[in-house]
């Protein structure tokens, strides 16, 4: 079956409230309001002396301007020329999910309301390698199992003890029992080393010995 | 004359330390890994590899930094010629004879083209910085707030109209990126603004985190939407070294190539991009064989590559001169010395002789290690073409984290990266540009600065302000640049360059 072209484009034509530009244009006069709001209470000064609300002020006016633009030209452009917002959430909401297990659990804290527990790099890093890796069409465990170990080993490796970052490298607990035991210089390289060695023995036990047995 | 080797000798003097060659050689090696590595560009490499920097002295950071930079390019081609697979819209052109070439065998011969092209182009582009550097940053030095002003929005109105994609979105960009640069504390006052009342604004918006967000992550959202292909790359790589007939044919294309992007690039907007397409479109001009073009001439390989070396090399004149960046990868450089406690601009040549000259030349010495990474190795980078991307875009999630996370120690920078991701996922499916919106937050406080002290010496008269002569020609030169991306001609071409960087 050949298509036409233009046919094609025609059966699919962007309803006005989903157009790229619609929805752009109102995003930024929103946008332009907040900063508005955001400046009321700063002054403006004269122009012989303009103080901080100037520019904002000024700005927040020309982005509305422009956001009218923007949602004008989406309104009125040919059903051709517009385009609908298509967004993929779920490989993006994993990413989203996989740093926010970084920035809540590597170090732990008080964000707002609620507060976490220290993990270090030797649990957040696998595990958000993983939960990443999850966003990929189809999971493949083998590999990117490998890879959670080995990518972790090899950050430590170069950040904490080449550049030597000030990174948490083991949960609080069992970071404070084993520094005053093994030495804090130890303690770290016993982590990384562990971990390239599992990367190693997960490569051999899931790849070369299946491969041998068929051989 | 002399002057100008006294400089490039004390450079040279800098760039020759073990440690500096070592970090050139860092930066030129892991710019072309990542840069070959699918999917990745320039200012994604950047970007996420601005933090493993921060460890160094400045000058070695900056020229760790502008390997990166050119490496990042550089591998940009590999892909180009060898899976068409264009890293970024500078090597575009590159992929059209670039992969004939591959196709006929002569991969090896392109690639190594190529290399050579790009060291002409390079050793070209530095003598033309180091030339133009002393007098533009003396004609910088004597400008007026209010000249100064202008010619920030002359840049950056040259650097919207000359990226392609619509105007209007572009300056929304542009204003949100010089709003976002005021959030924090009042640069004279110290009082918060636009902060909502949170702590977290109240250190402003940081650049790395930012572009890390805007860039890094936002960048793997789009790939995944994409579905994973692998890249078929041919076994037979052919001779590497051109003999003397390729070089014959191509060293014109080289000379004309190296010229033209080494003006270009001078010029706010993408000089990269640009001059590869005015090289391309001059060497099938004035060949004798235009139709062997797009069917693997060697000319339409060496002139827009040694162009785009050329080219992104004097992109660092106005950044480093005038402290105004002209693109998006530019601005990244600038924020990077600013936290450095280098600020770009005029001064630095004079405050800072050693780490400017170094930089400089570090650019030359940088272009010939890569030709000494690319020609032997370049077997290795043909594995590294075959990265699956479903393992590649873990690894840069967790190195992007890390690599915040080393800057500050602070976890909330790593939770800043994601809402950058975010938004500039939402951006780019509403078509919006997210370079303008960086080159704005890099910009937005000198702007606000220079207007600040304009209209003080001006004692309030928007008159007197704009109707100084200079300020005046170069205001005008801004509205004619604006009014000219209207013009239909010049539309239609835009819309080739939509693609920044």
């Amino acid at each position: 079956m050949i298509i036409d072209p233009s046919e094609q484009q025609l059966s699919h034509a962007v309803p006005r409230y989903a157009r790229v530009d619609v929805i752009g244009g109102v995003l930024l006069m929103m946008f332009a309001f907040l900063i508005w709001y955001g400046a009321i209470e700063l002054e403006f000064g004269t122009i012989a002396d303009i103080k901080s609300g100037a520019l904002p002020k000024i700005l927040s006016v020309a982005l509305v301007l422009a956001g009218i633009g923007v949602f004008l030209e989406g309104l009125f452009q040919s059903p051709e020329s517009s385009e609908r917002l298509e967004i993929a959430v779920r490989p993006a909401a994993l990413i989203i999910f996989s740093i926010g297990v970084f920035g809540f659990f590597i170090r732990g804290g008080k964000f707002g309301l609620v507060s976490t527990p220290q993990f270090g790099l030797l649990v957040v890093g696998p595990l958000t390698i993983f939960i990443a890796g999850c966003a990929a069409d189809r999971l493949r465990l083998k590999s990117l199992l490998i890879l959670a170990f080995g990518l972790t080993s090899a950050l430590l490796l170069i950040f904490v003890d080449v550049l030597s970052v000030n990174i948490p490298v083991y949960p609080k607990a069992v970071g404070d029992l084993l520094n005053s035991h093994l030495g804090e210089y130890l303690a770290l390289r016993a982590g990384y080393i562990a971990y390239a060695i599992a990367a190693l023995g997960l490569y051999v036990i899931l790849y070369m010995l299946p491969e041998r047995n068929r051989g | 004359m002399a002057d100008l080797f006294h400089n490039l000798y004390l450079g040279f003097s800098v760039i020759l330390s073990f440690e500096n060659v070592l970090l050139c050689f860092v930066g030129c090696f892991v710019g072309t890994l990542i840069g070959v590595l699918p999917g990745i560009g320039p200012l994604a490499t950047i970007a996420i590899l601005m933090p493993i920097t921060y460890n160094t002295e400045p000058v070695g950071a900056l020229i760790m930094l502008a390997g990166i930079y050119y490496g990042s390019q550089y591998g940009g081609s590999t892909t180009a010629i060898l899976v068409n697979m264009p890293g970024e819209s500078s090597s575009i052109v590159t992929a059209l004879d670039g992969h004939a070439m591959a196709r006929q065998g002569k991969a090896g011969k392109a690639l190594g083209i190529a290399a050579i092209g790009s060291f002409a182009a390079g050793t070209l582009a530095t003598l033309v910085i180091a030339a133009t550097a002393i007098p533009l940053s003396e004609l910088a030095l004597s400008l007026t707030a209010g000249n100064y002003f202008a010619l920030m929005l002359l840049g950056l109105s040259l650097a919207i109209v000359l990226a392609g994609g619509s105007l209007l979105k572009a300056i929304s960009m542009l204003i949100i990126g010089v709003v976002m640069a005021l959030v924090g504390a009042d640069q004279v006052t110290g009082e918060p603004r636009l902060t909502f009342g949170t702590d977290l604004l109240y250190n402003g918006f940081d650049i790395a985190i930012v572009s890390m967000g805007l860039f890094g992550i936002a960048e793997i959202f789009r790939n995944l939407e994409a579905r994973e292909q692998q890249p078929v790359i041919g076994n037979v790589i052919g001779n590497l070294l051109p003999n003397r007939q390729d070089m014959r044919d191509a060293s014109g294309a080289i000379a004309r190539g190296s010229v033209l992007g080494a003006l270009i690039g001078i010029i706010p907007g993408n000089g990269a991009t640009l001059s590869t397409f005015a090289s391309y479109a001059l060497e099938k001009r004035i060949s004798r064989h235009p139709e062997r073009f797009g069917k693997g001439a060697i000319q339409g390989v060496a002139g827009p590559e040694s162009a785009n070396n050329a080219a992104a090399q004097t992109t660092f004149v106005p950044l480093l001169t005038l402290g105004l960046p002209s693109t998006a990868t530019m601005a990244l450089v600038g924020g990077a010395m600013t936290l450095h406690g280098v600020i770009p601009g005029p001064q630095v040549i004079a405050k800072h002789p050693d780490l400017f000259w170094g930089v400089i030349t570090s650019m030359w010495v940088g272009n010939l290690m890569l030709v000494i990474i690319n020609l032997p190795l370049i077997g290795i980078w043909v594995k590294f073409l075959k990265v699956p991307y479903h393992l590649l875009f873990p690894m840069i999630v967790l190195f992007c984290c890390v690599g915040i996370y080393s800057v500050n120690a602070r976890p909330s920078d790593v939770l800043q990266v994601a809402v950058f991701g975010v938004v500039g996922y939402l951006l780019s499916k509403l078509r919006f540009e997210a370079a303008p919106l960086l080159l704005g937050l890099v910009l937005g406080g000198m702007l606000e600065d220079n207007l600040h002290r304009g209209l003080i010496l001006s004692h309030g008269s928007v008159a007197t302000f704009v109707g100084e002569p200079l300020t005046l020609a170069i205001l005008t030169v801004t509205v004619l640049v604006l009014g000219s991306a209207l013009l239909p001609a010049i539309r239609r071409r835009r819309a080739y360059l939509a693609e920044d960087e």
